[in-house]
């Protein structure tokens, strides 16, 4: 139910986003907290990505991203199963890059900071969760080469 | 000519300075002095849940102006250096180069030194861990009252008291936040019988003022103690300075890098390096006081007395920390009112093969940022998210330093730089297989009593040699009349008078927090020179 939602959350690329990493950054966001950036989020992240990644990634990373940007739907399930084969990958990375420039802005900042619930609440979310990313790591694994493969 | 130079303003350093310029003495301190002036101005005094809900500039000090609060790759030493704290390691490498292939030196070249980042825990060492100094507790006493009193303790009359006595000065302890007061009342029911297992449970000691004391505190509870000082409240060494400052006989000289000693005529000569104009500057006084770090210092000692390429002892506590789940937390709201320190401090008494503790912190994590959690799972970013969300008003995370003693796999060599590069310092640490068995045992020890307790470990993280940051032992004080050791007073031998204050000295670390004993120390250093100088 968990995949079905964060599939079809981010299935949908921005129009008319010709910059890369505007592409990423709103790809990344609504896959982490389901909404859009706004302008100031999306060109931290550009900024961002300027600053860490100043060197060129191995070709098989730069596809991997390179296909997230084509096919969105793509991110949860090569997030999974990268984040279990290749945690420290650009693809990861860069998910994670969004996730600190979101977490460090008033308007998401509630979408990171903790949350007191109660135990059946906390049993049922590492559940859902846990066979979310189950299911989108088993997708993954069998999207993983073929993205890899795809031009960068 | 000043009657004597301290080399620099870490913990050491200040609380020798201190007591010397007390008793009259007229001191120079030398300093490459780095401090945050980007940063620090930018954060509002606003607890932190608040200012991350409502400060639009909070990206700056979170992540960095060049993002440099973003890491990648593994857990690396230092991971609760933000990026108002960076400055604190900022320089080190490039000025003072080591080759160290397996031990992380994080050393300082920061106004307070490494001190300017210290986790404030107060663990004054027993009798038998100042064994083979040729001193004991109560000469060192009235050193440890003293710098309890300069630098404000909070703790509390708790079990911790049979191991670390009170000062008198001591104030209330800091208020527990939610998750340690579960382990706490938890612990309160089983106390009987984890006493009679060896097993003590109390609140940290910590160097912070919880009452208005000498113009700081009292603590705030903002939980901003990883990004911000507003209060002062926690101890740094930069507060000692401050105070000395307006002394009349007190001279501070920043942005100076000081290379080697020489001793004739009755004065020790000072070489010194300016950091801004590269221009060597020459300084004169009776006696020298060193306490620029334990690596710093040695390369300073090493270079002065010619002694490249001797290799000199060195240890380090062996660091670990266990995120924990904490049972009695499900359920239970988590309070923002908090503070980011240790909150408890466990202590494992063992008589058998000898006479030694086992110490463990426990702290919650809170406002550090999420996104460095996440990093860690092996999950997707989404779930990740939403599932640490949930459990992080549940994690206790441990902390456990290992004591370390001397062997011959731990040493540093001094090699000459060539053609002009600097010289760099060779560090090699390789402790025994027995050693790490051991670490691994009192490791299993401890997390048995924390899962009575509740706390369900969910995995070890061992940050790699070096990440406890407590470097000592290079030049120790011992009773024996040996080459490139210090004596009682902390004269290195084979000068006349040049001394060391800083981690240098002690033998062997406990495994304790060091840094409140260098202060009790150089305190002690410094009475003995003022004697000395009159």
């Amino acid at each position: 139910m968990r995949a079905r939602i964060v599939l079809s959350s981010a299935a949908v690329a921005p129009e008319g986003q010709a910059d890369p990493a505007a592409l990423e950054a709103h790809i990344f966001a609504r896959y982490l907290v389901g909404r859009v950036p706004p302008p100031d989020l999306v060109e931290r992240y550009h900024d961002a990505s300027r600053a860490i990644w100043s060197a060129p990634a191995p070709p098989g990373e730069e596809a991997l991203v390179a296909f997230v940007r084509r096919h969105p739907w793509a991110v949860g399930p090569l997030d999974a199963i990268t984040s279990v084969l290749h945690p420290g990958g650009q693809l990861r990375s860069k998910i994670l890059t969004m996730a600190a420039v979101l977490e460090a802005s008033p308007a998401f900042a509630d979408d990171f900071l903790p949350r007191s619930v109660s135990r059946a609440a906390l049993a049922w979310q590492l559940v859902v969760g846990g066979a979310a990313a189950s299911a989108q790591a088993l997708l993954g694994l069998v999207l993983l080469p073929i993205a890899r493969r795809a031009r960068a | 000519m000043t009657d004597v130079i301290v080399v620099g303003s870490g913990p050491g350093g200040l609380h020798a300075a201190s007591r010397l310029v007390d008793a009259g003495v007229r001191v120079t301190l030398l300093d490459f002095g780095n401090r945050d002036d980007h940063y620090a101005p930018l954060i509002p005094r606003r607890p932190f849940s608040e200012l991350r809900r409502s400060d639009p500039a909070q990206h700056r000090y979170l992540l960095g102006d060049r993002f440099e609060g973003i890491p990648f790759g593994p857990v690396r030493v230092g991971a609760q250096l933000t990026p108002p704290r960076m400055h604190i390691l900022a320089d080190a490498p490039e000025r003072q180069p080591v080759d160290a292939p397996a031990f992380a030196a994080s050393m300082s070249l920061a106004r307070g030194g490494l001190g300017a980042g210290w986790s404030a825990g107060v663990f004054p060492f027993s009798d038998d861990e100042l064994d083979g100094m040729g001193f004991r507790v109560a000469d060192l006493q009235a050193h440890y009252d003293a710098v309890a009193e300069r630098i404000g303790v909070a703790g509390n009359h708790d079990d911790l008291e049979r191991f670390l006595p009170p000062s008198p000065s001591m104030m209330p302890a800091l208020e527990l936040d939610s998750n340690a007061e579960v382990v706490w009342q938890r612990y309160q029911r089983t106390r009987a019988a984890l006493n009679a297992r060896g097993f003590f449970l109390g609140q940290t000691r910590l160097a912070v003022c919880t009452r208005s004391h000498r113009g700081r505190g009292p603590y705030g509870y903002l939980d901003l103690d990883y990004w911000a000082d507003p209060d002062r409240a926690v101890y740094r060494p930069q507060w000692t300075l401050d105070e000395l400052l307006p002394a009349t006989n007190f001279a501070y000289l920043d942005r100076r890098l000081v290379r080697r000693f020489t001793e004739g005529d009755g004065r020790v000569t000072v070489e010194a390096e300016h950091a801004d104009s590269g221009a060597t500057e020459r300084h004169e006084a009776r006696a020298l006081v060193i306490a620029a770090g334990t690596f710093a210092t040695a390369r300073i000692v090493l270079r002065s007395l010619d002694r490249y390429d001797t290799a000199v002892p060195f240890v380090c506590n062996e660091y670990a920390y266990v995120p924990t789940l904490n049972l009695g937390m499900l359920g239970h709201p988590a309070r923002d009112r908090r503070a980011s320190l240790a909150q408890l401090t466990a202590m494992v008494q063992l008589e058998q093969p000898r006479r030694r503790v086992i110490q463990a912190q426990l702290f919650s994590y809170r406002s550090l940022l999420t996104f460095k959690l996440m990093k860690e799972l092996p999950l997707p970013g989404r779930q990740a998210l939403r599932i640490l969300r949930v459990l992080m008003p549940n994690f206790a995370i441990l902390g456990i330093h290992h004591e370390d003693r001397p062997a011959p796999g731990k040493t540093c060599v001094l090699r000459r730089g060539r053609d002009g590069a600097p010289d760099r310092l060779e560090i090699s640490y390789r402790p025994t297989a027995e050693e790490q068995a051991v670490q691994r045992a009192d490791e299993r020890m401890l997390l048995r009593f924390f899962r009575s307790l509740g706390c369900i470990p969910l995995k070890a993280i061992r940050p790699g040699h070096g990440s406890s940051i407590h470097y000592a032992g290079t030049f120790p004080i011992t009773p024996d009349d040996a080459p490139l050791t210090c004596d009682r007073d902390g004269r290195l031998r084979g000068t006349r008078a040049v001394y060391l204050a800083d981690g240098s000295v002690f033998p062997w670390l406990p495994p304790k927090g060091l840094t409140f004993n260098i202060m009790a120390n150089a305190d002690r250093v410094g009475l003995q020179l003022a004697r000395t100088l009159r």
